[in-house]
């Protein structure tokens, strides 16, 4: 009685009738690639779980260079379900980062950027870049002498960049070392500056979707494909996988909870076989890869300058990809997809067991 | 030989306790009671049935909302009369 108020209430005040009409009419295109389609659904939902579980932290940890470590065991061993929810957020970041890659390599390998798309690629790539940022800034907040060591690693790396490099270094840092200014700045990023980007992003990236409509590939544009509504037939897919999904988080959480080393610091060496976050093993490999020097220049800031041009050229594929834009074929794309593909994967899976 | 025995004693439990101080403490991320670690597992099992059965369910109205799509009656027809 009370739901049919309330529903009558709405119902009054908006066109609720229209919107349900708009749902059904919108259409998701049926071929052997639509699995992909999910992957976006599986990291916006992700976002919203590790959202939830972020603002459930918030309340008891304690930016300070002092306080931040023994509040995250505090969250752990006193507080009720800490463990679970600190366990539950490790792991959805994890996944999401997971999902923004199959995500965005899905997108590569089907041309799903080429025109009129490109911005729809635009806004995914900085969510990815952002979603890094997160998984970086979030690694910090622990304070822990592993997650002190991975950051001071990346803040060098991005300082080895030339021009801007120390800039941003200092930038990142609040200063020319990894210090209690460094966990507040990224305590900043991490529960405001990034949310409130990632949020506009993903609105940005959702509106365009929904304006542009789901693409096709190239090779399945000529044939003539199905649609199913997308309301209720793929939002109940949506709801299936998502369930799954939230399961498989649960269970990591349970089964796998993340290890807290010893409090950070600064005047202690790094402790031995320290590894970044698996995201940032290929670009690791990829420095291992360069001598000290190359003709007198330091080998660090080429190896820097070369993965910041590779990422630079990934991200303006749609741009460069002429044929695809035309709607023809172009396979030197897919093969430059797999070789990133490959390349990162490798490199990826090196770093993890060297 | 008593003596012997309590200084014996006294010295190992010195150097036992000595080796505990020494040895690395493990922050433990998980509950470690018995009866916690039980609810726990018990709980993820309940959790993963209700998925199950909540994925049963979804699928099976899904199932008949594209039967009834097939059958092409969820469309409105245009010409139907009105009843005033």
């Amino acid at each position: 009685m009370i739901w049919l108020k309330c529903k009558n209430w709405i119902e009054e005040r908006y066109d609720i009738a229209e919107l349900k009409k708009l749902a059904k009419s919108k259409l998701v295109p049926q071929h052997c690639y639509d699995f992909l389609y999910y992957t976006g659904g599986i990291t916006l939902f992700l976002f919203i779980l590790q959202f939830i579980t972020g603002m459930l932290l918030v309340f008891y940890y304690i930016p300070h260079v002092d306080f931040a470590y023994e509040s995250i065991i505090d969250i752990v061993t006193k507080i009720n379900m800490g463990w679970f929810f600190r366990a539950f957020h490790h792991w959805g970041a994890q996944l999401c980062i997971v999902f923004v890659f199959i995500h965005l390599f899905g997108t590569l390998l089907t041309k799903s950027y080429r025109k009129p798309r490109e911005f729809i690629w635009v806004t995914g790539f900085i969510l990815l870049v952002i979603s890094i940022f997160f998984g970086l800034s979030g690694y910090l907040m622990l304070w822990d002498e592993r997650a002190f060591a991975a950051v001071r690693v990346a803040t060098g790396g991005a300082g080895n960049l030339p021009v801007v490099g120390s800039f941003i270094k200092i930038f990142l840092r609040g200063g020319t070392d990894v210090t209690g200014d460094t966990l507040i700045r990224f305590y900043a990023f991490h529960v405001a500056i990034l949310p409130v980007l990632s949020l506009l992003l993903i609105g940005l990236h959702l509106l365009f979707v929904q304006y542009h409509g789901m693409s096709v590939p190239v090779s399945l544009e000529k044939k003539d494909n199905k649609g199913e509504p997308f309301f209720p037939n793929v939002f109940y897919k949506d709801m299936m996988i998502w369930l799954v999904v939230l399961g498989i988080v649960v269970t990591l959480a349970i089964l796998l909870p993340p290890e807290i080393g010893k409090k950070a610091n600064a005047l202690a060496p790094p402790p031995e076989g320290i590894k970044p976050e698996w995201y940032f093993l290929f670009m690791l490999e990829t420095l291992k890869l360069f001598p000290g020097t190359i003709y007198g220049f330091n080998g660090e800031t080429i190896a820097i300058v070369c993965v910041s041009i590779g990422i630079f050229f990934f991200f303006l594929i749609p741009f460069i990809d002429r044929k695809s834009n035309r709607g023809e074929r172009s396979p030197i794309f897919t093969i430059i997809a797999i070789v990133f593909l490959l390349y990162f994967i490798t490199m990826t899976l090196v770093g993890f067991l060297s | 030989m008593k003596y012997f025995t309590r200084i014996l004693f006294a010295t190992l439990t010195i150097f036992a306790f000595n080796s505990l101080a020494f040895a690395e403490e493990k922050i433990p991320v998980f509950p470690t009671t018995p009866v916690d670690v039980y609810t726990i597992y018990a709980s993820l099992t309940i959790f993963w049935l209700a998925i199950i059965g909540l994925i049963v369910v979804i699928k099976m109205k899904l199932n008949e909302i594209e039967r009834i799509q097939k059958l092409g009656i969820d469309r409105e027809d245009k010409e139907a009369p009105l009843l005033e």
